[in-house]
């Protein structure tokens, strides 16, 4: 509790302190304020207790959100300080990037730690709507206008349904505390109609806040429009968010009804990993690539909330992790490259050239396709071994499917350390030293993957 | 545990040092790791299993970090450790010996390779398994032929979804095993039909990485266009791992099915030795040459492999080692040649003998070793292949009997054409001193293991009877 205060706080802060016109103010508030929060949150995991003990309802953490918080508040640290040299280009706006970006993170926060479906929308929403401004940020570029302006029609309709479907369930439930739900639905009083079709819109909206297909043609538009860092952050923490309320929601809340919601998972996952990479073979753009991409990641990430295991929430958390920081490193040296048209052949050469981004490069790729050691291959492992025994096929699909993801990320990084005849026309990147620490923790963070797993 | 540092570090150093200096650190490290495992043999018992890293714990997935040698993972990390610094070696003269990349990959694909060789969990030997993919990969992008993009993904992509289906097999059999260690899950009992599934899976990797005869279509496009290093290593060593895999972890983990895949591998083991030979015999491209005699020389020691009992299961461990000395040697000479031609067709070469003696001798040396010639290596591991292939049936011994005739019509074809005949005008010069050093050393050994191969069956003898122990004591189906 007290680390959401003080992110909040931090937001607060550092939208003010920009008043002074100086940029490094506002990345020290942010820096400062992140880490505490973050040093709390690892606090709280061995005291069990906060410094401040209030009791909201409405907000719990324990472990495991506070497992989610801290990876959360961890990628908004790194995108924070990676990103800087992005925000600090317009002086006058920094403060608002940034703090924009840590609202955003206590939205994600209240989605993670929620206990009722009112605190669980009001996270939403302070997720969301932070978002839809950051896509539109580069106010003269069209397509990120488009893009926001995309995301936040379709954002606001999934959000409507979204409504709607709780209002369904609290119908049949009578009450918005999701353990009430719970046991509203296993002792058999909430049940017919009235829940299925409120359980399955809410799942639509779910779906569609994740990427997942039939509902992801607005997440490459979005991607490809936002911003780099913004990009990042969506496919970092809003997943992050999205797929940890999704596991909360339907793992606990909707367990009694599971036979009804795990086919129409089961065939959504399928569809997901097929049209997310056979897509994603198809990109000539960065950005679009990325998009399709994590349309499939969150596919093999749903698995984790279609498998009855002890260790879902765990394993799904060790996906996110080997995601998060691959997507954060990546977006990074994309964010280098600053390619105008942001097309895949802008990064030709540059991992030869430079052989530090080189190394990160190859790391972060080969771990978001699932080559061992790294911390992407274990994600995937546990996420699917777990599924292995209740449905081969799922992981049968999942396997061919990343056999597919193979072909484009390859691809990439084939472009990416080719080596160039002529070496001049080869950019050379210069990182920031904040870049340059982020992109080694996210590295090691890969590498170390293996031994975290357990 | 030094085993996996030293080349880790010296691959690690190499990465960051002077150019001039990067090849002497490369072959200091693989030279280093030699001794190192020189020292471990000398202590090591045979038939015993030595525990390098065991930290006794079981992660929530059942991975179990157990890492070990027995007699026979010892002699693969052996042989790994003596091909290395030969590769090394042979390439102190060229270019691309002064790449700081070059050599941290060599090294890093060491690491990988003495890993694969003593996982004894499942998920840690997929895990090395991938792991020497991604810098063979880098060697043949970075310095091989610079149209090859096209052969690298498929074989990227091939090899992959092979391990793929590896990983698959070995989930489904995590299901029913305690944990990933390789007792538990040879422990596991299996119906046959599920066996077969299991065996199936690893059979698509280890039959893409060999290669067998349906999945070889990768092979010799890569190994023409990877540098001579990087086709060493793919022939020499990571061939090898499939190989050793088979005899590792496919049929012990999933014995019920051995009798149901014996013929069929064994047919396309066959189909390999004579199809390849054909293909080889009618190639002017040396390395093509090479490349397809090596898959009609793995063809058989993998259908050797499938009979399962103790004197072939020594025989196919000498002739691993005999096609490791023989594909290097070979690759090495192919190299040379192309180096100093400038081309690879045999047809433009010739008289080499003339000028360059001491390469022609060396180069024969090989090529005899090759076609397993009496007092090299190559003969006794062969003849007991092909004794076991005989007594399973005379018509699978027959047949696999023509790799010996093929094997004289191909190589002596190559060694004939390139290096006899009208002199061309094209100035040769002779070997260098590294690389006589490393037709030397080659050739030693040919010798060597060609008079004492006992050495070699004496070294995995006790360990293949343990492994066989092992099997029949959780499935009472294997004879």
């Amino acid at each position: 509790m007290d680390a959401l205060i003080i992110v909040f706080v931090t937001g607060l802060i550092s939208m003010f302190i920009a008043m002074a016109k100086k940029p490094v103010l506002v990345l020290a508030t942010a820096l400062i304020g992140l880490s505490s929060a973050l040093a709390l949150m690892i606090n709280q995991w061995w005291s069990a207790t906060g410094f401040i003990q209030l009791n909201y309802e409405g907000l719990l953490f324990d472990k495991p959100a506070i497992l989610y918080s801290s990876l959360a508040i961890s990628f908004v640290l790194l995108i924070v300080a990676g990103g800087y040299s992005y925000f600090k280009q317009e002086v006058e706006h920094t403060g608002e990037y940034i703090s924009l970006l840590i609202f955003s993170l206590v939205g994600a926060m209240c989605m993670i730690a929620f206990t009722d479906l009112f605190m669980f929308f009001l996270g939403l929403e302070i997720l969301s709507i932070p978002i839809y401004v950051m896509v539109g940020s580069k106010k003269r570029d069209i397509l990120s206008t488009e893009a926001s302006l995309k995301y936040f029609f379709t954002g606001s309709l999934a959000t409507g349904i979204l409504l709607f479907g709780t209002a369904w369930v609290y119908g049949a439930t009578g009450s918005f505390k999701i353990n009430e739900i719970s046991a509203a639905i296993l002792d058999g009083s909430a049940k017919g109609a009235l829940l299925n079709v409120g359980i399955l819109i809410m799942m639509a909206a779910f779906l569609f806040k994740v990427g997942a297909a039939p509902f992801h043609f607005w997440s490459p538009d979005v991607y490809g429009g936002a911003p780099t860092i913004v990009t990042g952050f969506m496919a970092a923490v809003v997943k992050l968010a999205g797929l940890f309320a999704f596991l909360k929601l339907f793992t606990f809340t909707f367990w009694g009804a599971y036979p009804l919601w795990s086919g129409a998972l089961f065939g959504i996952i399928i569809l997901t990993v097929i049209v997310g990479n056979l897509s994603a073979l198809a990109q000539t753009r960065f950005k679009r690539m990325l998009a399709f991409s994590s349309i499939a990641n969150a596919g093999y990430a749903l698995i984790a909330i279609m498998n009855q295991s002890n260790w879902s929430t765990w394993n799904l958390w060790m996906y996110i992790y080997g995601y998060g920081f691959a997507i954060i490193a990546l977006i990074i040296i994309s964010l280098l490259v600053n390619d105008e048209n942001d097309a895949i052949e802008g990064f030709r050469g540059v991992g030869r050239k430079n052989p530090f981004i080189g190394v990160v490069l190859t790391v972060s790729l080969l771990s978001l396709a699932g080559v061992p050691p790294l911390a992407g291959f274990f994600g995937k492992y546990m996420v699917f071994a777990a599924a292995f025994k209740q449905y081969p096929a799922l992981v049968i699909a999942a396997i061919a499917t990343s056999g597919i993801g193979m072909v484009y990320y390859l691809r990439f990084f084939m472009t990416a350390m080719a080596k160039e005849e002529n070496e001049s026309t080869v950019k050379k990147l210069n990182p920031s030293i904040l870049q340059t620490v982020v992109l080694l923790i996210c590295t090691i963070a890969l590498l170390i993957g293996g031994y975290i797993a357990y | 545990m030094e085993l996996y540092l030293i080349p880790l570090v010296f691959a690690l150093v190499a990465a960051i040092s002077p150019k001039n200096m990067v090849k002497y650190i490369g072959l200091a490290g693989a030279v280093a790791t030699l001794i190192a495992t020189v020292v471990k043999a000398m202590a090591f018992q045979t038939g015993s299993t030595v525990l390098v890293y065991d930290p006794e714990l079981v992660t929530s997935f059942g991975l179990t970090f157990k890492m070990g040698y027995d007699g026979m993972g010892l002699f693969m990390v052996l042989l790994t450790n003596v091909i290395v610094p030969i590769i090394l070696l042979s390439n102190l003269n060229r270019k691309v010996a002064n790449e700081r990349g070059f050599n941290a990959m060599v090294l890093l694909m060491q690491v990988a390779l003495i890993g694969v060789f003593t996982a004894l969990d499942g998920i840690l030997f997929y895990v090395f398994w991938e792991l020497t993919l991604v810098p063979i990969f880098l060697i043949a992008l970075w310095y091989g032929a610079t149209d090859s993009k096209k052969s690298l993904v498929k074989f990227f992509i091939y090899t992959f979804v092979g391990s793929l289906a590896m990983l698959l097999s070995l989930m489904a059999l995590g299901t029913q095993a305690a944990d990933f260690s390789h007792e538990s899950l040879v422990a596991v009992q299996l119906t046959a039909k599920s066996a077969c599934w299991i065996m199936g899976g690893f059979f698509l990797a280890f039959a893409i990485k060999i290669p067998l005869f349906p999945f070889h279509t990768w092979q010799p496009a890569t190994y023409t266009n990877a540098p001579m290093a990087g086709t060493m290593l793919l022939s020499g060593l990571m061939l090898k791992m499939a190989l050793f895999g088979m005899i590792r972890w496919m049929i012990p983990l999933a014995p019920e099915a051995l009798y149901e895949m014996q013929f069929l591998v064994i047919t396309l083991g066959l189909i390999g030795i004579v199809y390849a030979a054909i293909i080889a015999i009618k190639q002017n491209d040396i390395k093509r040459i090479f490349a397809f005699a090596s898959i009609s020389h793995v063809g058989l020691i993998a259908a050797g492999i499938m009979l399962f009992n103790t004197d072939v299961l020594s025989a196919a461990f000498v002739q691993l080692l005999n096609h490791s000395l023989v594909a290097v040697g070979l690759f090495l000479a192919a190299g040379i040649l192309e180096d100093r031609f400038g081309t690879r067709d045999i047809t433009q070469m010739g008289g080499v003998a003339k000028v360059a003696p001491r390469f022609a001798f060396w180069f024969a040396v090989i090529a005899f070793a090759s076609v397993s010639v009496p007092f090299t290596s190559g003969f006794i591991g062969e003849f007991l292949l092909l004794k076991g292939l005989y007594n399973y049936h005379w018509i699978v011994g027959l047949i696999a009997g023509t790799t010996l005739v093929f094997g004289a019509v191909y190589t002596f074809r190559a060694y004939q054409v390139s290096m006899n005949g009208a002199a061309t005008t094209h100035p040769f010069k002779d070997l260098t001193w590294n690389e006589t050093l490393a037709f030397f050393l080659i050739a030693l050994m040919i010798v060597f293991f060609g008079v004492y191969p006992q050495a070699i069956i004496n070294f995995v003898g006790p360990s293949l009877e343990n492994l066989k122990s092992l099997i029949q004591a959780s499935n009472n189906l294997v004879p």
